[in-house]
């Protein structure tokens, strides 16, 4: 077997088991927890909070746009670059029709593949370098917050270094780094890809019961 | 071993929802820009995600999906010890609002203060909360109002009022539509609410009354982070209201007293209520739309409203307090972010009953100085809450500014139409 | 306000896309690596391509760099054999690469031994434990930003340049051409971002970087080597130099990389002076580096922090920046007093955030 048959095979499939049953575990570890009816009386509808406030907390806010607005760019550059590319890579599109679901899409030129890369990288670099140098950030951040940063760059990375295509060690060094991040993911900060659901529909069902759209 | 208990409570405090503002926070440190107390002194320590550490640290390890296999890994955050919960006494107490501010910045939409509240329960079991606010639930408990108000001091605020208006005030009225209780900020410091509120019902035709026993709004125990103490305070209320028999319970111009009666209440008393509550703001608005608010005259001066955050962030007051002061302000201006986003007065949330915290809410206020003197000119604030009032005088005074603080309420009451009737 | 800072932000996010878009043109355009090279028969010469003619006199032309007909654009392309690479190559793979490889060893050799002689320079009133602030948040931001960049660009850039002589001995051929490729694509990818990360570095750093006679002195009086006092602003001139060599290099290496970056805009002759320049400034910019990385961690006590938490302790101001420290506690009491002038100011201090 070779390393890339052994990446794109064994062990990929380890690495989505641990994914999706690690990922799931963690989720329904945290609904489990349950919450008591409230028993005080609505002023208005807990999902339509719960609704609104998942969106509104993705959109810059009045009041805080300057102050965050680092962040803000940041971040947005990073994770639409982010999805871009996995949604929209060639390979990422052959790959997900051939192992995974059988459909496919359009794919992302080369040039828009790799302008989407630099944007996505500028963001991701841009949030690191202030979580080093952000006394908050800093004052904030533990080993998590830098393992879950630099795994996903290194899996950006050597997304892009095995973009050539013509090389089967650097797709495998590719599937390899994913693999590793797909297993760290459900243990990690990383899962706030799907936590961010939870914590933003709890917080608007609160206050939008209330009537308050925080 | 007091630590201990902490991490039970600590754990006995998480639902879901928490478990989800625990697991969310990517540390990315939005929440201090939003936070007053850090952005006075820019001191990391005050980002609000962090003042919850110890209770992050507690959940990861013994209650978070996958504690099990880090702790058998040995790789699970270490325990909470005592000298960490005292370290951080001063972040949960004396840097905390409850203001809810943070939370709207936060892209995970993280409710830090509802986070803070639960963790104060940890808190107090370690009995690492302040000496002030132990003290003034002691007396909250001991003679029913954290200030020590007496029956017979309301009773004497009452007499002084009724003297004033000419309006007997009646106590215990079975029956009665509204029951009116009070913040102790209010009955010691402005008696003239209750005057001001015997003209305004007499106009409007309200039946109310106030209760003797239980006619004690603030609950220290919601400050505190003791759902006993809470509980009990509020059963008082509850108790007074359903044995006069009354159809709603008027909570008083204070922000904490509305979030502990009408949102954590029921839940407290694990009961729906057998009356209804009403914040004083909701059923002036809802007098001065049926025209039952008759006022004359307009305040010329230049003046701006301060909004509770446990009004409008967390009690979803915003509207009401704007169309009453339009009612009876000609030069009503709004500072910056007024509404969901203006920022707390310093002294919530316990902050005011707590001495160790002095200077740090003074520091804080100058956030709120700032908005003021960037709108220029500004004679009056309003306000609709006791304690803010109270701490905004303070605070005025400390910063020599030239800047008087009004209670809404008041504010109409002096503009009343008494000959309309 | 709010807006114009909006802007201000977009307008940077603008220019990143910008330049990642004339990358990518480049990128996709120029770089084929997957051609082998065409195999060469050593020493003979192919024969009756043109029946009548001279074979020998046609080729001679040709290996003097006549360009023939080419059907493509690019005219350039018609030339068959262009001498001048020869040239290149032995440049290249000679003397820049011998002595660009003891440049960077004496680097680190100087380094090994000031450390021998001089050691850690300590804070020497020890700390005060009062801090002043001394670089702002975007600086810091922009200074590493830059770093990232510069050292993803210089370790790729390194194995381009000696792995052939270095890597390809220990991991074979066929693990080198791994490396090799992957650090092109990285080196192309991460080239557009350190050069707006430059051009930034340039704006925000150029005011404190202006040269004077205070610098003369310094430099007079032996720099960071004296281990006397020597009076300096907030940066001194060693730090100001490696301002002005960080920017002054970056922008040379960013045309000179641009340069290879679109091939086709250039002279092949340019390209090869683009490449050889392009070389010798990232040789010798990462000798400095060595140099710029040890003293602002292990050299010098306390240094590091004014780039982390933006804060250096008083005692370490005052010794290594006097000058400015001086300042900066001048400005922080005038403003306490101007504070307790306009009013009350409850707490003791406001100052810096360490307080
Ligand atoms: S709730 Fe208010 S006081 Fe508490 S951390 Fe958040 S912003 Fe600060
Ligand atoms: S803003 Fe929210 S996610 Fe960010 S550090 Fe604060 S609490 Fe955590």
């Amino acid at each position: 077997m070779t390393f890339l048959e052994l990446t794109e095979g064994p062990l990929w499939y380890v690495a989505a088991t641990v994914f999706v049953v690690g990922a799931a575990w963690r989720l329904l570890g945290i609904l489990r927890f349950g919450r008591k009816p409230d028993l005080s009386v609505p002023r208005a509808s807990a999902a339509g909070g719960a609704i609104g406030a998942v969106i509104r907390h993705s959109l810059p806010r009045h009041g805080f746009a300057e102050r965050t607005a680092y962040h803000i760019i940041a971040g947005y550059m990073f994770h639409l670059g982010l999805f871009a590319l996995l949604l929209f890579a060639a390979p990422h599109i052959t790959f997900i029709h051939d192992r995974l679901l059988g459909v496919s899409w359009p794919a992302l030129p080369r040039w828009g593949f790799i302008v989407v890369a630099e944007v996505a990288f500028a963001g991701l670099i841009m949030l690191w370098v202030r979580r080093i140098c952000d006394p908050v950030m800093r004052q904030i951040s533990d080993a998590d917050d830098h393992a879950g940063t630099w795994l996903t760059f290194l899996a950006m990375l050597t997304g892009c270094l095995a973009l050539q295509e013509g090389n089967d060690v650097l797709r495998g060094i590719h599937m390899l780094t994913v693999e590793v991040w797909m297993v760290y993911f459900p243990f990690s900060r990383l899962m706030h890809a799907f936590t961010f659901v939870l914590s933003r529909g709890y917080m608007g069902a609160t206050y939008g019961r209330r009537g308050i759209a925080p | 071993m007091t630590a201990e208990k902490a991490v039970d409570a600590f754990l006995g405090q998480i639902d879901a929802a928490v478990a989800s503002y625990l697991e969310s926070c990517v540390h990315c440190g939005e929440c201090a820009e939003a936070c007053h107390f850090y952005e006075v002194t820019r001191d990391p320590k005050y980002t609000p995600t962090h003042k919850l550490k110890p209770m992050v640290r507690a959940y990861k390890r013994h209650k978070a999906p996958f504690s099990g296999l880090r702790r058998a890994l040995g790789i699970a955050p270490s325990e909470v010890t005592l000298e960490e919960l005292q370290e951080w006494s001063p972040l949960v107490y004396d840097a905390c609002t409850m203001c809810a501010r943070c939370t709207l910045v936060c892209p995970m939409g993280i409710d830090i203060a509802t986070s803070i509240r639960k963790m104060r329960e940890g808190m107090v079991a370690a009995g690492v909360a302040p000496q002030g606010l132990v003290e003034a639930s002691e007396r909250a408990l001991e003679k029913g109002s954290p200030l020590g108000v007496t029956l017979k001091a309301l009773k004497k605020q009452i007499a002084d009022q009724e003297a004033e208006t000419g309006i007997p005030v009646e106590l215990d009225k079975k029956g009665a539509d509204y029951m009116v209780i009070l913040s102790a900020m209010e009955v010691l410091g402005f008696p003239e609410v209750i005057g001001a509120l015997s003209r305004i019902f007499k106009q409007a035709g309200v039946s109310w009354t106030i209760p003797s026993a239980g006619f004690e709004g603030t609950n220290v125990g919601v400050q505190l982070g003791s759902r006993d103490i809470a509980r009990e305070l509020l059963a008082r209320v509850v108790n007074a209201a359903e044995t006069l028999e009354v159809k709603y319970v008027i909570s008083p111009e204070c922000g904490h007293a509305y979030s502990a009666l009408k949102w954590e209440g029921p839940n407290l008393m694990g009961r729906p209520y057998k009356f209804e509550v009403v914040h004083i703001l909701e059923l002036l608005e809802q007098l001065r739309a049926e025209g039952r608010l008759r006022t004359k005259g307009k305040d010329g001066r230049r003046l701006t409203y301060h909004d509770p955050c446990q009004l409008v962030r967390r009690g979803g007051l915003a509207a009401q307090p704007r169309s009453l002061l339009h009612q009876v302000a000609d030069g009503f201006v709004e500072m910056d972010n007024a509404g969901l986003g203006n920022y707390c007065c310093g002294g919530g949330g316990g902050v005011s009953s707590n001495e160790r915290a002095e200077e740090l809410r003074f520091k804080a206020f100058a956030k709120k100085k700032e908005q003021v003197d960037k709108l220029g000119g500004v004679e009056a604030m309003v306000t609709s809450c006791a304690n803010c009032r109270n701490v905004l005088e303070e605070a005025v005074d400390e910063y020599h500014m030239d800047l008087e603080i009004l209670g809404l309420t008041e504010l109409l009451a002096e503009y009343l139409d008494d000959e309309a009737a | 306000m709010i807006l114009s800072r909006l802007w201000r932000g977009l307008a940077g996010l603008a220019l990143v896309l910008v330049v990642a878009w004339a990358a990518a043109a480049a990128w996709t355009g120029a770089l084929d690596l997957d051609h082998g090279a065409w195999a060469q028969n050593q020493g003979t010469v192919p024969g009756n391509v043109h029946g009548t003619s001279n074979d020998a006199d046609f080729w001679r032309q040709i290996r003097r760099g006549m360009p023939g007909k080419v059907s493509i654009p690019n005219p350039q392309a018609g030339v068959l054999v262009q001498s001048q690479g020869d040239n290149w190559r032995a440049i290249r793979n000679g003397p820049v690469l011998f002595y660009g490889g003891i440049l960077l060893l004496a680097s680190l050799a100087a380094i090994a031994l000031f450390f021998l002689i001089r050691g850690r320079i300590r804070i020497e009133g020890g700390r005060s434990g009062r801090t002043i602030p001394r670089f702002s948040l975007t600086e810091r931001i922009i200074h590493w930003f830059v770093a990232c960049t510069f050292i993803l660009l210089g370790i790729t850039g390194l194995f381009l340049l000696f792995g052939k002589h270095l890597l390809v001995p220990i991991i074979g051929k066929a693990a080198f051409g791994v490396i090799a490729n992957a650090s092109l694509q990285c080196h192309n990818l991460f080239g557009p971002l350190f050069i707006v990360g430059i051009v930034a570095m340039f704006l925000v750093y150029l005011r404190d970087n202006g040269f004077n006679m205070v610098d003369v002195r310094w430099a007079l009086k032996g720099g960071v080597l004296n281990s006397g006092h020597t009076s300096s602003e907030k940066n001194n001139a060693g730090e100001k130099i490696w301002f002005w060599m960080a920017v002054l290099g970056g922008l040379s290496l960013s045309v000179s990389g641009l340069m290879m970056e679109f091939p086709w805009w250039p002279t092949l002759e340019l390209l090869q002076w683009a490449n050889i320049a392009h070389v010798v400034v990232a040789l010798g910019l990462i000798a400095v580096a060595f140099g710029h990385i040890y003293i602002g961690t292990l050299g010098v006590e306390g240094a590091l922090e004014g780039m982390t938490k933006g804060e250096v302790d008083v005692n370490w101001g005052l010794e290594h920046h006097d000058l400015w420290a001086e300042e900066v506690l001048a400005e922080i009491e005038a403003s306490r007093t101007k504070r307790r002038s306009d009013g009350y100011v409850p707490g003791v201090q406001q100052g810096s955030p360490a307080e």
